[in-house]
């Protein structure tokens, strides 16, 4: 598998480390969360047959996290975005 | 203990050796030294690097040379300083230029650094390096994996770099690059 | 032994002559020789048994796709079974030796088998094996295992050295026969970075084998002025002796290329090295394989495919046979018997099925000596031609499972379109079956890649050659033979197989090939599966495309295992971490103990000492008595800062960090999102921004990597940055009572008293007259202790220092265990603690998650089932008889209880000898273990056969209030 990092241009997966569901970005304020919220962020998942968007994590490379949109029927990946960016645009900030 | 002073080690003896007209180079003249950039304090970083050291900022994959020192890009806010100096006091002496305008932290223990050359070297890398090193040229840079550890490799110029890998691993990692020259000459 | 079937010509070099030998007899060959081709040129058709049958089998293709022709290469160590003859390359010395077979291989005892094959049909063994149950351990079980099998592994170790490597390039052309080297000459000259591969030591696939022109030269010409043309281009990389076996995601191809196979003697060189090769593009021209007829006795030695008859009268100047006859369904039959008459062999007679002549029978002992017709009559032949049509090499294209479609006009399966992104197919692997359309086809596609990929150049163009007639009429079985027609060689499946398969009712393609096992032998049916598909659509009264295919895996040919392993064997399995002091630790006497991928000193052995035990209690107690001295190295150290740190920190751990003072450390906690704690470490605040943590040995780098994830996808716009320093620091635990007396001559300048430097103090320092370093006051042994860092290149030096420190306080080195065995007197929790379902609660540190912040985890660990009071408590355990030495892994049950898990109270997770103490003491988790200080509790271990009791204590078996390391 090549993911084809924003920065670094094509990479091999063996350099990543797959952390599942790029939903993990949308964590509640565990000040604010309801215990229910927080349960869901931590243990529910979608398991679709298709388009997936996943976290990965460039380990032997940049440090960068990445979210990946890769379908898993096909194994295409249609977009990878540094996931910070992807982070702040859903208003994650401090 | 006033008559005892630590004497410094290179990890690998500052190994020099020939392998059929190629060279394996221990770089213990080399002093590392990361700086990170401050949230927003990309401008400031440019500036002080430029001012105190003549040095660019490296895109992503590159590096940048004053002839003396060179910058690695390593992550998206931070890069590597590699310089020759020869006390442990790297550190101070970058953060002294840089005045607080980027984080720096100490990282020539942290690294084996060898300088590769020679008419196999390509052939050798193939063996080691997954990335596609004909697009290479000169101050590219990438960091990947290689025989299970983590490395960085520099090109200096044809069949000329610099390879970088955890200093703890350092024995292993010299045994994969003696392994790959010897397998290809 | 003479060559007496040596012919004129062919590509074999006869001024190089080579010796080899075959069970024992020498014979000799030419460079440029198969084995195939140098024992047929010998006369030596009977090369092996078959699997199942044990029947004689020969030759019977000149390529890879070979079922019958497997013998062991070379000898002692290096003994390699299931080699095909047809692929391996000769050289001089070469020693090869036929299998599966008991006694010689002209009288295989086993041979019987052939006549107990009504017993051995299809699926013989989920019928016959069923029953008497008791006979399967017994007898039906070791005489499976004693058939089983071809070849025979030498049982040592391989001698030979293996490699893996990475290549890159615009586009793969995957065969370098003629539509192969036309692509690769479009592409290349287009400007492409081309990579061609062939697994033939000679490029041309069939142009070496045909006696087709191209461009008015020979086929064989030709194809080497278009590897020369290539071979001078810098954007060209010929890979011969190499094949494409896989096709995986975007774009990635296993490649294995056999480096020195073909020699004696490798050198120390790898024999083979595994390339993975990333490529936009790849074109795949594998061309197309000949297939069998399915008559009467159709395996015999000397019947063999016709397109490997040309192979080796054309390519290798080698008569198959005195006396060949040709039985075909297309115009590949006449062909061969043109090519024969040219040189000089005779042919007996030419047996086209399209004019209603076939075969039923052929006789012959140890080979074919007769065949028999359907109108009666009988051929004397030495040798049987036999082509069946060609089937296109669709393996590639399925790789991704692409079901290949059935093209009536030639007879095959081609591939359906659904490719692996990237792959195209030419020539006659996607049905151009002439020469001219397949060369075209393939210059044509590779025109258009290197279009698609931005190139200017032009692709110049194809070679000229004209279009060989390709008249075929599919024809797959005999139906009047009445004897055994084999449709799997390898396998040993028949016709009648596949139709009983058929009457049992397995209708699907994929249930015939389980069922009879059809095509998956290591030749994965490139010969046979057309023909059983054939014969089962035939069965059932359908269409072939009807019926449909089954599909091919990686790898297209058997890969060694070597080769997968490369250089990751033995010593090289993994790379190895050094602490800094290692090379001392080894001049004093350390066995190392791998940790990860470090390797630690887990104990120093003196002169006297009888097992580690007697090391281990020594320096344990030395270290309480005196000081000791331990490489910690190994903790993961990671260097934080930024105007954020201290707010990032108390987010990922789960006790308080911001108000952190400058100059100290604090333990830190930190839970899992489901507030499991899963790893904890001390953090030192350097300075107002900047703070040094250390993790476990273990999670050193799993911290790290969450904790980016929580900077980059959690707080993006937070202001700390992290580098890891593990490899930065010799740092070195410095413990005892005259710890302080021992770094007070080391440390520069720094006031070490306990007003001075506190428990818990850190500040950075100088040592031994200058050196930078960093001084930790913390405490793993519960002992008064430090922990002292020097740059790493300093490390050797440091602990030589320290060590001439310490030789007043008579200092000791102490290795993992000893520091494992003070950490569970101390009652400090570790890996064997952190269980991955461990809470704070049950390491009885509850309270210590912030309920005032929110930090990683601490919400779900509030939750009741994790907060239960009747939860599993971590505390002491000690033998009520204190000589017995306790059992890690026992569980607890409360005496009386019957040993069942309704009744588990918690189990030990670490057993340690004090030998402060003179007994063993135990840590472990029981049910309200913190009520039951003082009870007795019953420790069982069934596994280690120990059922004993034990009082329950205080996790701090010494010092519980923490004097010493206050002190």
């Amino acid at each position: 598998m090549i993911i084809n990092h924003p920065l670094l241009g094509p990479r091999d997966a063996a350099e990543f480390v797959n952390r599942g569901d790029a939903c993990q970005i949308d964590r509640p304020d565990g000040m604010t969360a309801s215990m229910d919220e927080m349960h869901d962020y931590a243990y529910l998942r979608d398991n679709p047959a298709g388009e997936v968007r996943e976290l990965w994590y460039h380990e032997q490379g940049d440090r960068s996290w990445l979210v990946v949109t890769r379908n898993t029927l096909t194994h295409e990946i249609t977009s990878v975005e540094m996931a910070r960016d992807v982070a702040r645009a859903r208003g994650r900030s401090t | 203990m006033a008559d005892f002073t630590l004497t410094a080690a290179p990890i690998l003896g500052g190994i020099d050796k020939a392998i059929a007209g190629n060279r394996i180079l221990e770089r213990d003249d080399l002093a590392l030294v990361s700086i990170a950039t401050p949230l927003g304090g990309d401008g400031g970083l440019a500036q002080a690097l430029k001012s105190g050291w003549s040095l660019d900022v490296p895109d992503p994959t590159r590096s940048t040379t004053n002839g003396d020192a060179r910058a690695i890009r390593t992550s998206p806010d931070q890069m590597l300083l590699v310089f020759p100096h020869a006390t442990p006091d790297a550190e101070p002496h970058v953060q002294k230029m840089l005045n607080g305008a980027g984080y720096t932290t100490d990282q020539t223990d942290s690294w084996v650094v060898l300088e590769i050359s020679g008419p196999d070297t390509m052939a050798a890398l193939e063996r080691l390096c997954p990335l596609d090193l004909a697009t290479f040229d000169a101050d590219s840079t990438g960091r990947t994996v290689m025989e299970h550890m983590g490395a960085l490799i520099v090109k200096l110029g044809k069949d000329d770099f610099l390879l970088m890998s955890a200093s703890s691993s350092a024995g292993s990692f010299l045994h994969a690059v003696e392994t790959s020259y010897t397998y290809v000459t | 032994m003479s060559q007496q079937n040596r012919i004129d010509g062919g590509q074999i070099d006869r001024t190089h002559k080579l010796s080899f030998s075959f069970n024992g007899k020498f014979m000799t060959g030419y460079q440029g020789d198969t084995l195939a081709s140098a024992l047929l040129a010998n006369g030596q058709r009977l090369v092996g048994r078959s699997f199942k049958y044990h029947r004689p089998r020969g030759i019977f293709t000149a390529g890879s796709e070979e079922p019958n022709a497997l013998v062991q290469l070379r000898d002692g160590a290096a003994q390699e079974p299931n080699t095909r003859a047809t692929t391996v390359e000769l050289f001089d010395g070469l020693v090869a030796t036929s299998q599966n077979h008991r006694g010689s291989l002209e009288h295989d005892l086993m041979a019987a088998n052939d006549l107990l094959s009504p017993f051995l049909s299809a699926g013989f063994y989920y019928k016959t094996f069923m029953w008497p149950k008791a006979f399967w351990e017994k007898l039906y079980e070791p005489m499976i295992r004693a058939s089983a099998g071809l070849g025979r592994l030498s049982m040592q170790e391989d001698p030979d050295v293996y490699d893996h490597g990475y290549l890159h390039c615009d586009l793969l052309v995957i065969g370098a026969g003629p539509a192969g080297l036309s692509g690769a000459l479009a592409a290349a000259r287009a400007g492409l970075r081309v990579i061609l591969a062939d697994e033939d030591f000679t490029p041309g696939g069939r142009l070496n084998a045909e006696t087709y022109e191209v461009d008015g030269q020979s086929g064989a010409d030709w194809a080497a002025s278009a590897v020369a043309e290539l071979a001078a281009m810098d954007n060209v990389r010929i890979m011969t002796r190499t094949t494409v076996y896989g096709a995986y995601d975007h774009g990635i191809y296993g490649v294995l290329e056999r480096c020195t196979d073909h020699l004696k003697d490798s050198a120390g060189k790898p024999r083979q090295v595994l390339w993975r090769l990333y490529t936009q593009r790849a074109l795949l021209t594998a061309g197309a394989t000949e297939r069998s007829i399915a008559f009467g006795a159709n395996d015999r030695p000397g019947i063999m495919m016709a397109g490997a008859v040309r192979t080796y009268v054309n390519r290798f100047g080698v008569a198959p046979g005195q006396k060949v006859a040709v039985f075909t369904n297309n115009d590949d039959g006449l062909r061969t018997a043109e090519d024969l008459k040219t040189k000089g062999v005779e042919i007996t007679r030419i047996i086209d099925a399209r004019n209603g002549d076939t075969v039923v029978n052929t006789t012959g002992r140890h080979g074919i000596h007769t065949v028999h017709l359907n109108n009666n009559r009988h051929i004397e032949a030495d040798c049987l031609a036999v082509s069946g049509g060609w089937s296109p090499n669709v393996h590639l294209t399925c790789h991704h499972r692409d079901r290949p479609t059935w093209n009536a006009d030639i007879a095959g399966f081609v591939p359906a379109g659904d490719l692996p992104p990237g792959m195209t197919v030419a020539g006659a692997a996607n049905g151009a079956m002439t020469l001219a359309a397949a060369i075209v086809d393939a210059h044509t596609k590779a025109a258009r890649i290197a279009a698609d990929l931005g190139t200017s150049k032009a692709p110049g163009d194809p070679a000229k050659a004209s279009d060989e007639t390709f008249a075929t009429a599919p024809f797959w079985h005999v139906g009047e033979s009445k004897k055994r027609a084999w449709v799997d060689l390898q396998n040993d499946v028949t016709t009648k197989d596949v139709k009983q398969s058929h009457k049992e009712g397995f209708r699907s393609v994929e249930h015939l090939k389980r069922y009879t096992t059809l095509g998956m032998a290591t030749d994965q049916g490139k010969t046979a599966n057309i023909l059983g598909l054939a014969i089962m659509a035939e069965a059932a009264g359908q269409s072939i495309q009807d019926t449909g295919t089954t599909i091919f895996r990686p790898p297209y040919n058997p890969v060694a295992i070597g080769a997968f392993a490369g250089r990751a064997r033995g010593k090289d399995f993994r790379p190895y971490r050094l602490t800094p002091s290692h090379k001392w630790a080894e001049e004093n006497g350390a066995d190392f103990v791998e940790t990860g991928n470090w390797l630690r000193a887990q104990w120093f052995k003196q002169p006297g000492e009888k097992g580690w035990r007697d090391s281990v209690d020594r320096e344990a107690a030395q270290t309480r008595k005196s000081v000791g001295i331990c490489d910690v190295t190994t903790l993961g150290k990671i260097d934080i800062q930024g105007s954020d740190a201290a707010t990032f920190l108390n987010r990922i751990y789960a006790n308080a960090f911001l108000k952190l003072p400058v100059g100290k450390v604090r333990y830190g906690l930190m839970l899992r999102e489901d507030g499991i704690c899963y790893d904890d470490g001390t953090t030192a605040r350097l300075a107002e921004n900047h703070f040094v943590m250390t993790t476990t040995t273990a999670n050193a780098v799993t911290v790290f990597r969450n904790m980016e994830f929580a900077r980059q996808c959690l707080w993006p716009d937070l202001d700390v940055h992290f580098i890891s320093t593990t490899d930065g620091w010799a740092q070195f635990a410095v413990a005892g009572p005259n710890s302080r007396a021992l770094l007070s001559k080391v440390v520069d300048d720094l006031d070490l008293s306990n007003e001075g430097f506190p428990f818990m103090a850190c500040a950075e320092c100088t040592v031994f007259g200058g050196t930078p370093a960093r001084l930790f006051r913390i405490s793993f042994s519960g002992e008064m202790a430090f922990e002292i860092a020097v740059p790493a290149r300093f490390g050797d030096a440091m602990i030589r220092g320290l060590m001439a420190a310490g030789e007043e306080y008579d200092a000791v080195p102490y290795g993992t265990e000893a520091l494992g065995v003070m950490r569970i007197e101390k009652g400090h929790a570790a890996g064997n603690e952190l269980t991955g379902q461990t809470t704070a609660q049950m390491l009885g540190l509850g309270g210590m998650v912030s309920k005032k912040k929110d930090s990683v985890g601490s919400k779900l660990s509030e939750r009741d089932g994790m907060n239960q009071d009747d939860d599993l408590r971590l505390v002491g355990f000690k033998p009520v008889d204190r000589s017995i030495l306790l059992t890690a892994g026992a569980h607890f049950l409360t005496p009386g209880d019957p040993a069942d898990m309704t009744h588990d109270q918690g189990w030990m997770t670490s057993v340690a000898y004090s030998p402060e103490l003179g007994h063993s003491v135990g840590l472990g988790y029981l049910k309200r273990g913190k009520e039951r200080i003082g009870e007795q509790v019953r420790a069982y271990s069934p596994v280690r056969n120990q059922d004993i009791m034990v009082e329950v204590c205080s996790p701090h078996h010494i010092d519980p209030e923490g004097e010493r390391q206050r002190g």
